[in-house]
């Protein structure tokens, strides 16, 4: 019933589609190869269909590093316009709409850097504050959400849902409260890795730190993580848990260096979980040289993606451009910048993938990772207070 | 009237005008004390034991309003005293959301307001010292937006950004950053609170805020000569700016004969391997050891007033208030031993002739109208400018 809830614009996908069409594809299918009529015409009426579906359900997407990007930037020469289109950078509102973007996670991720010189804490509220502020300075496409019920209402408004985070791991100082205060602040994704209670495998605080992030309804985040943290996690979250951008390791270029192991996809499933597939070349190539220099392709994330699909199940798969860069940064071929998910959606179709698993892909599984984890957060402040357990309590003590 | 008279009529005045106080270090305390446990200590019951603080003697004190310290030691620097920070409003949330029928969060002077109409303690925070914000304007904006409304630009330490009153000279006030640093606090609503620091830093800081500003807990220089409170020419800065002053109960700060004696008395804390503001029950047990040999000359509810009666002679009745600096502090004035003592304060200045309506500008009008008045400057300088996202490195070079 939720899902209809979050629906109301379902029955209008044939208007939606006609609106759209402004972007016919048939230009680019007049001037493809003479000899490849047949799947040209199946891929232009598959272009047009992913326009329908994107229309109703855009895409909700796991991972954008635009607001790291920006603070870097921040003092340069050049500033930023996003609304009327920014060709330094991936991500822009033009591009945005183009693309069908629905929901972001906003990124809050800092580097190692920061942590060692203490400065992990300031930083991450230096980047909430850049997105709230990035929120409040675009109302016309940007809406803050905290929650699934925001998701579907940005949508309904035209407006891209933004989800802080997420947040790294090492960035909440080992503190819970300081977790707390991340969520209070709108933060609604937190990364494991790199935190020293999620190095191999889960700490006892470590456990305590899933648990908290289950009573705040924050999302939990295993992209990066070890192996055995994965596991752990897993193992320990009621809450279904997010890679908010990875690829398979099976189809890795170096298997066992990198990406998600196929039985933690199974574990995934079992746990209704989403794993949001990259788009980051070196995600999706370990080993540039061994493909001399030559970047990934569209086909390639379809590929990750159908993995995920086929091993983790359809409702446990999503998206993630891992967009937010500088333009002259490796790209994907083909998915260059936040405009290219119809793209995407079109080889899938061409693949022969049903509307409804296109649909949970851009928006269902995402939004319901959201309202699965939202409405397990009420339960479970009905049973735990705050925890104010300290890392030295759970961890030193046994070192 | 005798004295019974003047505390009955205080008690009477509190009820509609309560206390809106500066200055009450709890937070630290349940951090020290029980690692905020607050189970442990549950405020709902007596923890005279323990707290100057707790539920039944905020009551019979006649609090109102309290600003809760959310204050960090000022040898924490970096993520460290960002992280404290962070955890010491964790504890006032909770606090509130544990004892929903006597605290209410507040947030602006409506709120502030509402509270005393609805017979709830408005809980307002303050941050004791610009270490608090590692040099980052956001995170300022991170504060005020989980609810932080005052920020004391320093604690006991100077800053790379502003001189405190018990260190060495250093940028000579407020550096250029320090300045923006102002002007920010002015466009989120922040208040300045200009306890802590050094005269230079008060003025300055007095020059460039366009917000009154406020003292949460300091008293005047005239009266006792310390370093911790407000010099004439400062107080005398305040009807223009608009801001309030609120005396301190602090007996080192207040009572001249103490200073040389809480010399001694640090000296003897350090000896035995102890921080001179260690409050902890072992802290207090050196001091108590100290006290036995070394009679502590006493300050008592007369004490403040004398400091009251000169800031009002110099600022106006229009710019005082009270801080108290319970549960921040080792000993206390006789009289106003801990939160249930300000009716005595009030009975004391009946007795000097003190009229109801000067007590309640004292007690609540003057606090209230200084969080508005921030609110509605901040309303404006939001209108012509955007967040500052100037850095001390770009400012100060």
């Amino acid at each position: 019933m939720a899902d209809l809830q979050d629906d109301p614009y379902d029955t209008d996908t044939t208007a939606a589609a006609g609106d759209l069409d402004a972007t016919s594809p048939r230009p680019a299918a007049e001037s493809a190869a003479p000899t490849d009529t047949a799947s040209v015409a199946t891929s232009a009426s598959s272009a047009e269909r992913a326009r329908a579906l994107l229309s109703s359900h855009p895409v909700v997407d796991g991972h954008n590093c635009l607001a790291p990007t920006l603070l870097r930037r921040r003092g340069a020469s050049h500033s930023h316009d996003l609304e009327q289109g920014d060709s330094f950078l991936d991500t822009d509102m033009p591009r945005i709409k183009a693309g069908a973007l629905g929901g972001q996670f906003w990124s809050l991720e800092v580097d190692a850097d920061e942590v060692r010189t203490g400065r992990a804490v300031s930083t991450t509220l230096e980047l909430i504050d850049l997105v709230r502020d990035l929120i409040a300075s675009y109302p016309e496409s940007l809406r803050m959400a905290l929650g699934a019920g925001d998701l579907a209402d940005a949508r309904n408004c035209g407006r891209v849902a933004s989800l802080l985070g997420p947040v790294s791991g090492p960035a909440m100082g080992d503190s819970l409260a300081t977790l707390r205060a991340f969520h209070l602040l709108g933060v609604r994704a937190l990364a494991l890795a790199g935190a020293r209670w999620a190095d191999d495998g889960l700490s006892r605080f470590g456990h305590e730190v899933v648990r908290e992030l289950n009573r705040l309804g924050v999302v939990i985040d295993l992209s990066g993580a070890s192996d055995e943290t994965m596991r752990a996690t897993l193992a320990v979250t009621k809450a279904p848990a997010m890679f908010s951008h990875s690829a398979v390791r099976a189809l890795g270029d170096r298997p066992g260096d990198g990406g998600v192991p196929d039985d933690i996809l199974t574990l995934l499933g079992a746990n209704n979980g989403i794993c949001m597939v990259s788009f980051a070349p070196d995600q999706l190539t370990r080993d540039p040289a061994a493909r001399d220099g030559k970047s990934p392709s569209l086909t390639e994330v379809a590929d990750h993606v159908e993995r995920v699909r086929d091993v983790a199940g359809p409702a446990c798969v999503g998206l993630s451009g891992t967009y937010g860069r500088e333009s002259d940064t490796p790209h994907t071929v083909g998915l260059e910048d936040t405009s290219c998910y119809p793209r995407l959606i079109t080889e899938l179709l061409d693949r022969g993938w049903d509307d409804t698993a296109v649909t949970d892909l851009t928006w269902g599984n995402a939004a319901r990772v959201l309202r699965d984890t939202e409405f397990l957060a009420r339960a479970a402040q009905q049973r735990r207070s705050p925890s104010t357990v300290t890392i030295e309590e759970l961890d030193d003590a046994r070192r | 009237m005798g004295t019974e008279d003047y505390l009955e009529q205080a008690r009477e005045l509190l009820e509609d005008f309560p206390v809106v106080d500066g200055h009450n270090d709890l937070p630290w305390a349940l951090r020290e004390q029980v690692s905020y446990d607050l189970d442990r200590r549950d405020l709902a019951d007596d923890q005279s034991a323990h707290l100057h603080t707790d539920i039944p003697r905020l009551r019979a004190g006649g609090v109102g309003a309290q600003f809760w310290s959310v204050y960090v030691r000022s040898d924490m620097a970096g993520d460290t005293a960002v992280s404290a920070t962070l955890e010491q409003i964790d504890v006032v949330g909770r606090m509130i959301a544990r004892y929903p029928d006597d605290f209410a969060a507040a947030r602006t002077a409506d709120d502030m307001e509402n509270a005393r109409r609805t017979g709830r303690i408005a809980s307002l925070m303050g941050a004791e010292g610009g270490h608090s914000i590692n040099n980052s304007l956001a995170t300022l904006r991170a504060l005020y937006a989980l609810g932080v409304r005052y920020m004391t630009l320093t604690h006991n330490d100077n800053l790379a950004w502003a001189d405190s009153a018990t260190d060495e000279p250093g940028v000579g006030g407020l550096s250029p950053f320090g300045h923006e640093v102002v002007r920010e606090m002015n466009r989120t609503g922040m208040l300045v609170d200009l306890s802590h620091v050094a005269a230079t830093t008060m003025r300055d800081a007095l020059a460039t805020s366009t917000a009154p500003v406020l003292f949460s807990h300091s008293s005047a220089r005239a009266v006792c000569d310390h370093p911790r409170n407000i010099p004439d020419d400062v107080l005398e800065l305040l009807p223009a700016n608009g801001g309030v002053a609120m005396a301190t109960f602090v007996p080192k700060f207040i009572l001249p004969e103490a200073i040389a004696w809480t010399r001694a008395a640090d000296e003897n804390m350090r000896e035995h391997g102890a921080h001179p503001l260690d409050t902890t029950e072992s802290g207090m047990r050196i001091h108590r050891a100290f006290e036995a040999v070394n009679p502590r000359p006493a300050a008592t509810a007369a004490t403040v007033a004398d400091h009251l009666d000169h800031m009002r002679e110099v600022a106006g009745i229009d710019h005082i208030g009270i801080g108290g600096d319970f549960d921040g502090t080792a000993f206390t004035p006789e009289g106003l031993q801990d939160v249930a003592g300000y009716p005595n304060l009030v009975a004391e200045l009946l007795a000097r002739r003190w009229s109801p309506e000067d007590l309640a500008k004292l007690t609540w009008h003057n606090a209230v109208r200084v969080v508005r008045a921030a609110e509605d400057v901040a309303r404006v300088l939001r209108e012509e400018r955007g967040p500052s996202t100037a850095t001390i490195g770009e400012l100060d070079g």
